[in-house]
């Protein structure tokens, strides 16, 4: 037992621990400054894989506590009708098919970043999200009605802020200008629909073969 | 592995293939809807107490095509407007009692001039598609309309044949009577149908003579035949009657219309009651409106309103009409699309009221920019809607209800299928309401029901309460005066309390309302049960300024019905006005109510600022005094040390 508590005591002063906090610390600067900081999230190392999952599962409780939380008059959910996978898949499923088809997309396009720096990147830039929206979570159940507004601009803004910093994540990362970077990102969004219409297309295909194998099965269970 | 692979995709599946809900259409009778929009079950607001049909006398014998329906006092009165004759009931004691049969009007020698047609002198009535009776003694009369229309009477040279009062039940046979109601039955749509009556008689008439116009009408009948096997429906509805049919003017009228206008028929007179009443009577194919007194003597005629806006072939064809107290005569009119005719006392045309607004939307404006003339002439004209009934509420605004509306803009609150007219013609109906008074909310679809609710028939009653009468669904649709659904009763069918296709309704009393059912012919009596009342003394009482009392009924009625979201607010309502805030928001959460929650909460947060404002200030103080004391202390200390 004390082996355990010192073992993760070791842990937490370690250097692995101290590099998290770094990268992690440095997801603040990157929204402030997401030229210098997205440029150097890839190119010098500064950000890391584990911080970036920290962000993306922050952004998705975020999401889920503003559900709960949020007071009604802000706040439509049906808990009775949700599915918190379903939410939770919202989120994720964009996030890989985004990350999925930039990269699909920057690499016949020159860009520089792999696999990693995209999703990094883009982790990164659901910083703004994370901060602002989590305490307006708190800040609804104190505002009125017509106080709102204030919850609404504050959120909408967030989320913009979150598209500026995945552009400017973008073009850093694959290393392209500014009209690179737009057009790069808009035929990513493109590639995602292709994406999701490829995978329905499959499904449908896939469950008429199946019907079709379970009625020949039926046909000739029903013969014999 | 693979499970794995399949288990995402499945999952993805589900998220990408996004499913619309169509809430199934209502399981109850009577229901409301909820915050979200969704049908729950409500008690019965009101249940069926009587149902009539024409054929429950004998000298009345079975409807046919009734549209209009007017309760005055205890007296009942039904445009049997395929019959061409209007039918008067009296209620004693919650049982209906024959009165008469109007088929014709007298007529003084000095007045008989106004009453021509066509050239002929018409003293019957030629589907009669609404009454107006205004209660009126002799004085007021005289006073108003003075005493020119009393004199000799015009004698009516009758041919031949015999009237017998009895007439009316002997001719017809149950075969016809049979044949005949699926003819209306047969049309493809029910919102088009009930239009088809008066709209294709007025296409057609519009500059013609009249033989034409009944050439072509017994035409639209022989082009619905086909309606006569498919529709089994339709007699089975009929064959409750089938013992009396009253086919009378029509039954010898097959053969004989095409040339001769409908012959004259005496009024069959069950009691004579000589009632104060005036009546205001839409003859709808003499195109007039006539107005009398009780004993059917003339007072006016209103026919041939003059104005610029109007062409010299347009042909008067008045549907429904009100008559407010300085007799100022509002008019629906068939093919008038620029409101309600408003005609003064005198029967002049004065003005339209209550026009309806076209609003082309953005890209319309700008598609009709980039088109060529001929393509401009082709597309559709931005027409505006017809109103479809009128009716005036107890302190003189006209509630009107439109039916051809398109969807969208209905649930987008652009087009509204009730309004409320003052006298300028404004639509001054309250719509603070979860949803818009646009009846349904889920629009289950089914074979030819589908779509919006379709409005034929508005009453407002004296509560400022209204209720719709949807022919889409058979329903009824009760509002208060804030716009808020009470509840909504009724459905289509066969069943007591279910609609084949309503046409109109109208409330004898503040508690009862009656529906007249043009297919079935049938007429059906609703009472409010206790329910209704609560709710309605509820309403009352929260709009004479009681709240408390206002909150125990909603309480009461809460009893009856949880889901009753508009009982959750009355309670908060009233906690909020005695300042119990915490309380009152608890009820408004329920009913999801933002607006009153934020004022109550508003209460509550400056309450409870105030009440720990001091702590906080403390709590602030101490946080910025004791580290600069500790400062200074440990400055001192040093001090002391060094030295």
């Amino acid at each position: 037992m004390k082996n355990l508590f010192s073992k993760i005591l070791r842990f937490w002063r370690g250097e692995k621990m101290a590099n998290y906090w770094k990268t992690l610390r440095y997801s603040l600067y990157v929204i402030l400054h997401p030229f210098d900081g997205f440029w150097d999230l890839s190119h010098e190392k500064r950000g890391s894989l584990a911080a970036a999952n920290t962000i993306v599962i922050a952004a998705l409780l975020t999401n889920l506590w503003d559900m709960r939380f949020a007071s009604f008059m802000f706040n439509n959910t049906r808990w009775e009708r949700v599915n918190i996978l379903m939410v939770i898949l919202g989120v994720l499923v964009p996030l890989v098919i985004w990350v999925t088809a930039n990269w699909s997309l920057t690499t016949l396009m020159d860009g520089k970043g792999k696999l990693k720096d995209i999703y990094i990147a883009t982790a990164y830039a659901f910083t703004p999200y994370v901060i602002i929206a989590f305490p307006m979570i708190f800040i609804s159940n104190i505002i009125t009605y017509e106080e709102g507004v204030f919850y609404t601009y504050f959120n909408v803004f967030a989320l913009i802020w979150c598209v500026m910093l995945i552009l400017a994540g973008m073009m850093m990362v694959h290393d392209y200008g500014f009209a690179k970077g737009i057009i790069s990102s808009l035929l990513s969004v493109a590639g995602m629909a292709i994406i999701i219409f490829i995978v329905l297309l499959f499904f449908s295909l896939v469950s008429d073969a199946f019907a079709y194998f379970v009625s020949l099965f039926k046909e000739i269970s029903f013969r014999f | 592995m693979r499970a794995k692979r399949i288990v995402v995709f499945l999952l993805l599946a589900c998220l990408l293939v996004s499913t619309l809900q169509m809430a199934a259409a209502s399981d109850w009778y009577t229901y409301s809807y909820n915050f979200w929009k969704e049908e729950v079950e409500s008690p019965d607001a009101y249940s069926v107490t009587n149902t009539l049909f024409g054929a429950d006398w004998e000298e009345v014998g079975n409807f046919k095509d009734p549209q209009g329906l007017f309760c005055v006092g205890d007296s009942v009165f039904v445009c049997d407007t395929g019959n061409n004759r209007i039918v008067e009931f009296i209620r004693k004691d919650g049982a209906y009692e024959f009165v008469r049969i109007i088929y014709s009007v007298n007529v003084s020698k000095n007045m008989v001039d106004a009453l021509q047609v066509k050239g002929n002198i018409t003293l019957t009535l030629n589907n009669p598609m609404d009454i107006f009776v205004m209660p009126m003694t002799a004085e007021q009369r005289e006073e108003a309309f003075g005493t020119d229309y009393i004199g000799d009477p015009y004698e009516v040279q009758l041919p031949e044949k015999e009237e017998e009062p009895g007439e009316g039940n002997e001719e017809g046979t149950p075969g016809e009577n049979g044949d005949e109601t699926p003819e209306e039955n047969g049309d493809e749509a029910p919102e088009e149908n009930g239009d088809e009556v008066p709209e294709g008689g007025a296409d057609e008439s519009v500059g013609s003579s009249s033989e034409e116009d009944t050439d072509e009408g017994s035409d639209g009948e022989g082009s619905d035949g086909d309606g006569e096997g498919s529709d089994g429906d339709g007699e089975g509805s009929d064959g409750e009657g089938e013992g009396a049919d009253g086919e009378g003017s029509d039954g010898n009228g097959e053969g004989s219309e095409d040339s001769a206008p409908i012959e004259y028929k005496e009024n069959v007179i069950g009691q004579d009651l000589n009632l104060d009443y005036d009546f205001y009577i839409a003859d709808y194919k003499n195109n007039r409106v006539l107005h009398c007194d009780y004993n059917m003597n003339v007072i006016g005629v209103i026919a041939n309103p003059k104005d610029d806006t109007l062409s010299e072939k347009y042909e008067f064809l008045p549907g429904k009409l009100v008559v407010d107290t300085a007799f100022r005569l509002y008019v629906q009119a068939t093919g008038i699309n620029s409101g309600l005719m408003e005609f003064d006392k005198s029967g002049d045309f004065t003005s339209y009221v209550g026009a309806n607004k076209v609003e082309a939307n953005i890209v319309e404006k700008i598609w009709r920019k980039i088109q060529t003339q001929e393509q401009k002439n082709r597309t559709v004209q931005f027409v505006p809607t017809e109103y479809n009934n009128l009716s005036l509420d107890s302190k003189g605004f006209i509630y009107v209800t439109t039916h051809t509306l398109d969807d969208d803009d209905i649930w987008a609150g652009t087009a509204t299928p009730v309004r409320k007219l003052n006298s300028m013609g404004s639509d001054i109906l309250v719509r603070n309401g979860n949803a818009y008074p646009i009846g349904d909310l889920t629009w289950g679809t089914a074979n030819e029901i589908s779509g919006a609710s379709r409005f034929i028939d508005v009453i407002a009653f004296n509560n400022d309460t209204y209720a719709c009468l949807d022919r889409m669904r058979g329903r009824i649709f009760v509002y208060d005066f804030q716009g808020n659904m009470l509840y909504a009763f009724g459905n289509v069918g066969m069943l007591s309390g279910r609609f084949v296709f309503p046409a109109a309704m109208d409330n004898p009393d503040e508690e009862t309302i009656l529906v007249l059912d043009q297919r079935s012919g049938g007429i059906t009596e609703f009472s409010m049960t206790n329910y209704g009342r609560l709710i309605n003394k509820a309403l009352d009482e929260y709009k004479v300024g009681k709240y408390d009392d206002s909150a125990d009924t909603w309480k009461e009625v809460l009893k009856f019905n949880g889901n009753n979201e508009l009982a959750y607010v009355g309670i908060g309502r009233a906690l909020l006005r005695n300042n119990q805030y915490k309380e009152a928001m608890g009820y408004f959460k329920v009913a999801r109510d933002e607006v009153n929650y934020s004022k109550a909460f508003r209460h509550y947060r400056e309450e409870v600022v105030e009440q720990y404002i001091g702590y906080a200030l403390a709590i602030l103080a101490v946080l910025i005094i004791v580290p600069k004391v500790v400062r200074r202390v440990k400055k001192l200390r040093k001090e002391i040390r060094e030295a």
